[in-house]
């Protein structure tokens, strides 16, 4: 056979390894043998190739350091910084759990879904420590370095391509290589200066027409965080031709200048010209769901009508409707997702929880067992715990609940909801201190959570310690404001010291 | 006496000229301004309710009046208004030296953003002629370009120099308005839409205009005058030593007409009635004056004058009621009144004794001692002025010379000249001391600009010894083309450069206007065409040669391009010529912009090639930070110590590099200055609807970076061959 075509049916089947390796051998019986040597630059870039749309992830250091949005306090209900509560009428965090950011828990892991915005660089570095998170320095660092640096371990010898040596300016004028000259240069090789130069003589060569150089450009300048001439690029590549990528990058350029009204409105014209398109429906309930708006819902149930298989749409809905309590139709969707093939410790656990709200009480520890046997590290396994937790709490078993519990901080000893409950149960068998010292621990792990906060204010209140149950009661009512039970123990703490 | 009905002090400086009200809600008005280190803040105290409420709000009652927006850029103008009008409520407008933003603020969200390489260093908002949707009119580096809400510019043309001030105004009572432009080179331009209805020339740069009632408006120059003018005549100006920041029209004696309000440097705040320029209102700040707007911010229904000062005191005035008729000074009317008057009987009795004693002499019939000490004076006596090109020695270059001198025996003691924009302050006086006391004075002149120019003369008549004078006041005009020679025809080479067109008229008229506008000195007599003329410049520009055909032909060879245009408009309007279509051919003009449009490509590629380099050193030094602390927190100083060692060498050299990307930018400017330049010039040399053909041509061709199409454009006048 033919090694070219041998090669090209290796990167057809995927075999990345074995087509760089039929094309290296073809390249050194013929140097300028340019189909062999592009088809080497595309198959080294799909073995790093990572989508640049979904898996994105704002660094620590433009969290914190970087002044992009305009408006630094915008009205609520406008901003993704400050996620406005009440106002759009999300569910309240008393039924729905928050999220360190104050958004409630979304039912689909993905980047952007952890973006909390920490006050100080101090806790933004802590937080990825405790949490569980691994968020990049900066989005030019971590795992785009990673790549770069793995890829040329891969080659002893030295790099594929010599970028310090090529005349950019040639390539350009190459249409045909220029394209995954770029794109090896820019995934494989990580180095977005020079992606950008060749990128801007390409275009330059095309005349300023070709929507793909633009996207390119623009992605470039994304990467380089100069978001406002990324925008430039992403909008005239949209005069050019209309792409759903095109629309995708956009509404991150502008969830990044925190404008996320104007990403709705973008992915509402983007709908315009391709009605039904599922990445541009599901960008808009991201948004939405970011931003606690109930209409998010409605936006994953439209992706349902037209690809009944998304997993993001079935999950969040399902949680949604958990948390709305609903579980009976939160298991339907759940169901449908196992139907699907999805067999995992997550999903075994919500469907355990969901059994047991919905009264199905054969199926629940036989979920919850599957979850165990299922669990890959600690983490998932404290999760089950937790959960099989609420259900000795749900059949009165106190002791089971209690066992529970610590076999959850055994497993995660970091989990803030279960110091919490564990507080709870000390409390009812009066080990005041104990339950002092524990919830304590639950507040420093998790300032976001109310429960802690109020839950100690209540108890330092019965035991006569007004002024800490002061302080921790101001504490939930800055993490919840509208928690009734919270303003009535300041109002009778209030009234307490008014009358000393 | 008026009382501000509210002041507020807000804790942020303001920048001036940079202050807007505006209902970005639809209802509420929100004083704008923009204040240090490229920020914007919104004074909006009606939601301070309603914020209570809000998730995370932990703010002192003061602060959460005012939110800030980040630019991460210098401000350099900023107005809102109503941009869109699906919108329902308005937008903010904020250029910056390289960047244009609107904004919806209620939504938080970018109506769009564009880049201005020409920078934007005033801006307005609202209707232009006959262009439906409103515009956001931006004006840089010699060009005026006009946004709609979607970010298309519906407006582009060129302008002489750096635009400082626009407003938009019905200049000629048409219903549509029109566009006020003034710039650095002391002109004020009027725009129908794309094309010159008018131009101004003032004394100094034009730093601010408004429209008042109808077709008049006001102005405010960087040396201290402010003014009104109606249509393109001066209604009044005064002059202080201080500078207006900003100018309004506001009307705050309730009598119907809108006053001109100014700020002034000082913190002095007036309001002049428009028709005299007499002071109705002032009130005073403690520092200077940022801007003068109107808004009706307590919500009532009655408008508010609103003063905000640099350092960030408001003050809002209501206008008077009408018992006060209009009485807002602390003194009496009549009190003033007798003051004038008492005044005015002093001059007049002084002057009575002067005839008196006049009439004492004509009677005695020959003149004594004492006589000549009173400064009596023939009564024929007569003051002449003659203007004429002096070419100049060693000691003194070329000047055009005014020759002020008495028809008899009588001396002048010195002379005053009034005239704007040839001597320094204006005005300029000659007193020579008493041992050169003559009939003679000679006044050098040295006209910066080619405009006709009025002097007002005043000379002072009498002999020597004499204690009083008799003043003579006459006007004379300076010529257009004063500072040009006359010479041979073939005594020095001609230029290469030359502008040709025909015209149909008699060439009678043609000489009438060499005569009118050139100091000929009846040194020629034209009768008939074919005719060349020739002038040397007085500025060292070169020769001028004019020739006309029988055919009506006529070709002006020049080097200097400026100067030709101001030839092809002055003829113009004396022709009364609408439209002119001209061939133009100045080739070593035209290899200078080849190489200024080269070097203009140049500094865009590395003007790129800079920002993705800061780009990529920023993201660096952020991630060092970032790890430099994470060293700190972990205890690790001697990781920590190096990563802030490192941290500081990444800064010197981002440093470096933001100095060289300063000097790219600077440069870049200019360049585009002199293109934006030689578009403009271009225009001059052509008339009516050829000039606004040329202009848009031209654009197109920059555009398509066709530099080729665009020296074919100059050359004659069309883009298709």
């Amino acid at each position: 056979m033919d090694p070219l075509l041998q090669a090209w049916s290796y990167f057809r089947r995927r075999k990345f390894q074995l087509c760089s390796e039929v094309c290296s051998r073809i390249l050194e019986e013929t140097p300028c043998d340019q189909a062999a040597w592009s088809l080497k630059t595309r198959a080294l870039t799909e073995m790093v190739y990572v989508d640049e749309i979904d898996v994105d992830q704002e660094g620590i250091a433009e969290m914190i350091l970087d002044d992009n949005a305009i408006a630094q306090v915008a009205r609520p209900g406008t901003s993704l910084k400050l996620p406005g509560t009440g106002q759009v009428g999300g569910p309240s965090p008393a039924v729905r759990p928050i999220t360190q950011s104050g958004r409630p828990l979304t039912g689909f892991l993905r980047p952007s879904t952890q973006s909390g915005r920490p006050g100080t660089m101090e806790q933004a570095i802590r937080t990825p420590r405790t949490a569980h998170t691994a968020r990049p320095i900066t989005s030019a660092s971590g795992r785009f370095v990673r790549l770069g640096t793995a890829s040329m371990l891969t080659n002893p010898e030295g790099p594929f391509i010599n970028l310090s040596r090529l005349n950019l300016a040639k390539y350009a004028k190459k249409p045909n290589l220029a394209k995954t000259l770029f794109e090896y240069i820019f995934h494989h090789e990580n180095d977005v200066k020079n992606a950008l130069d060749l990128a801007a003589l390409a275009t330059e060569y095309a005349q300023f027409k070709d929507w793909w150089w633009k996207v390119q450009l623009g992605k470039c300048y994304y990467r380089l965080g100069l978001y406002r001439e990324a925008e430039k690029q992403f909008k005239s590549a949209l005069c050019n031709q209309d792409m759903v990528d095109t629309f995708l990058y956009l509404a991150k350029v502008y969830t990044r200048l925190d404008q996320p009204i104007t990403a709705l409105n973008l992915f509402k014209q983007g709908l315009d010209r391709f009605p039904g398109e599922v990445n541009l429906l599901c960008g808009i309930a991201r948004i939405q769901e970011e931003m606690n708006m109930t209409t998010a819902t409605e936006y994953y149930k439209d992706v349902l009508k037209q690809d009944n298989t998304h997993m993001e749409a079935l999950a969040c809905i399902g949680s949604n409707h958990f948390y709305s309590d609903q579980p009976e139709i939160a298991l339907r969707f759940y169901r449908r997702l196992l139907q699907m093939g999805v067999y995992n410790c997550q999903l075994f656990n919500n469907l355990g929880i969901c059994c047991f709200y919905a009264q199905q009480y054969d199926m629940t520890l036989s979920s919850f067992e599957r979850a165990l046997s299922l669990a890959e590290n600690d983490e998932e396994t404290a999760d089950v715990w937790y959960n099989l937790g609420h259900v000795a709490m749900g059949i009165g078993d106190v002791n089971l609940a209690y066992q529970c519990f610590k076999l959850t901080l055994a497993n995660n000893n970091d989990y803030a909801e279960a110091y919490n409950n564990l507080a709870v149960l000390e409390m009812h068998k009066n080990n005041i201190e104990q339950a002092r010292a524990l919830l304590q621990t639950a507040s420093s792990l998790a300032p976001h959570m109310y429960e802690p906060h109020y839950n100690f204010a209540a108890l330092s209140n019965k035991v006569g310690d007004l002024q800490s149950s002061y302080i921790a009661a101001k504490k939930s009512e800055a993490a919840f404001p509208s928690h009734a039970d919270t303003r009535q123990l300041i109002q009778q703490l209030k009234q307490h010291f008014a009358m000393l | 006496m008026l009382v501000p009905v509210f002041t507020l002090k807000l804790n942020h400086k303001i920048n001036p000229r940079m202050v807007a009200v505006g209902k970005y809600d639809g209802v509420h008005p929100c004083l704008t301004a923009a204040t240090q280190i490229g920020k914007v803040f919104i004074h909006n105290p009606y939601s301070r309710g309603q914020r209570e409420s809000a998730l995370r709000m932990m703010q002192s009652n003061q602060d959460s009046d005012v939110s800030l927006l980040n630019i991460n850029q210098t401000v350099s103008c900023l107005t809102s208004g109503v941009l869109n009008p699906q919108l329902g409520c308005d937008s903010l407008v904020v250029g910056t030296q390289t960047n244009l933003l609107a904004y919806d603020v209620f939504n938080n969200s970018d109506l769009f953003y564009k880049e201005i390489a020409d920078g934007a260093n005033a801006t307005v908002l609202g209707n232009l002629g006959d262009i439906s949707s409103p515009l956001a009119i931006i004006g840089g580096n010699c060009a005026l370009q006009g946004f709609d809400h979607k970010g298309n510019d519906l407006f582009w043309t060129v302008t002489g120099d750096i635009v400082r001030s626009l407003a938009l105004c019905d200049f000629d009572g048409d219903g549509k308005k029109e566009l006020l432009v003034g710039s650095e080179d002391f002109d004020i331009r009027v725009f129908k839409e794309d094309e010159i209805v008018t131009e101004m020339t003032e004394t100094e740069t034009i730093t601010t205009l408004c429209p008042m009632n109808g077709n008049r408006f006001g102005y405010a120059l960087s040396n201290g005058t402010v003014g009104v003018y109606d249509r393109t005549v001066r209604y009044w100006r005064i002059k202080s030593k201080n500078y207006a920041t900003s100018i309004h029209a506001f009307d705050l004696n309730s009598d119907g007409v809108r006053e001109l309000i100014t700020g002034w440097s000082n913190g002095k705040i007036d309001a002049r009635s428009d028709r005299t320029g007499e002071v109705i209102f002032k009130d005073n700040f403690t520092s200077s004056i940022a801007g003068v707007v109107e808004g009706d911010y307590r919500m009532d229904g009655n408008p508010q004058l609103i003063c905000c000062s640099v350092d960030g005191e408001v003050r809002g005035y209501l206008p008077s009621s009408q018992e006060m008729k209009g009485n807002m000074m602390d003194t009496s009317v009549e009190q003033e009144l007798v003051r004038e008057l008492s005044q005015k009987k002093q001059n007049l009795l002084l002057e009575l004794r002067n005839y008196e004693e006049n009439t004492k002499v004509e009677l005695n019939g020959q003149m004594s001692e004492v006589d000549c000490q009173m400064g009596v004076i023939p009564a024929n006596t007569q003051l002449q002025t003659t203007l004429s090109v002096n070419l100049g020695s060693d000691t003194q270059s070329c000047h055009v010379e005014l020759t002020i001198s008495t028809s008899n025996d009588s001396i002048i003691r010195a002379v005053l000249i009034f005239a704007e924009g040839i001597f320094e302050g204006e005005s300029h006086v000659i007193h020579p001391s008493l041992q050169n006391l003559s009939t003679r004075i000679r006044v050098p002149i040295l006209p910066p600009k080619d405009v006709p120019v009025d002097l007002h003369i005043k000379a002072f008549v009498g002999y020597k010894g004499s204690t009083q004078f008799h003043v003579f006041e006459l006007t004379r005009q300076l010529p257009r083309f004063s500072m040009y020679a006359f010479c041979r025809p073939g005594s020095a080479l001609e230029p290469k450069s030359f502008v040709k067109f025909t015209i149909s008229e008699r060439v009678q008229r043609v000489v009438m206007w060499l005569n009118q506008n050139f100091l000929l000195l009846g040194e020629t007599e034209i009768q008939n065409a074919p005719f060349q003329i020739c002038f040397t410049s007085l500025r060292g520009a070169g020769l001028l040669s004019m020739k006309m055909k029988a055919s009506g032909e006529i070709s002006v060879n020049t080097d200097d391009m400026d100067l030709a245009g101001d030839i092809i408009q002055s003829l113009a309007s004396f022709l009364a010529i609408e439209d002119l279509q001209v061939e133009a051919d100045f080739p070593t003009y035209f290899e200078r912009l080849r190489k200024v449009l080269l070097k203009v490509d140049e500094y865009h590629s590395v003007h790129q090639k800079l920002t993705a380099d800061m780009a990529d050193r920023s993201n660096l030094i952020r991630s060092m930070l970032v790890q430099a602390e994470d060293a700190r927190l972990l205890r690790d100083m001697k990781n920590m110590k190096k990563r802030y060692m490192e941290l500081n060498d990444l800064n010197k050299d981002l440093i470096n590099g933001y100095k060289i990307c300063c000097n790219n930018h600077s440069e870049l400017l200019g360049n585009l200055k002199e293109v934006n330049q030689a578009i403009q010039r271009a225009g001059r040399l052509r008339v009516g609807k050829p000039k606004t053909q040329v202009i848009t041509a031209c654009r197109d061709a920059i555009r398509n970076n066709n530099v080729n199409m665009l020296f074919r454009i100059m050359r004659i006048g069309m883009a298709s061959s």
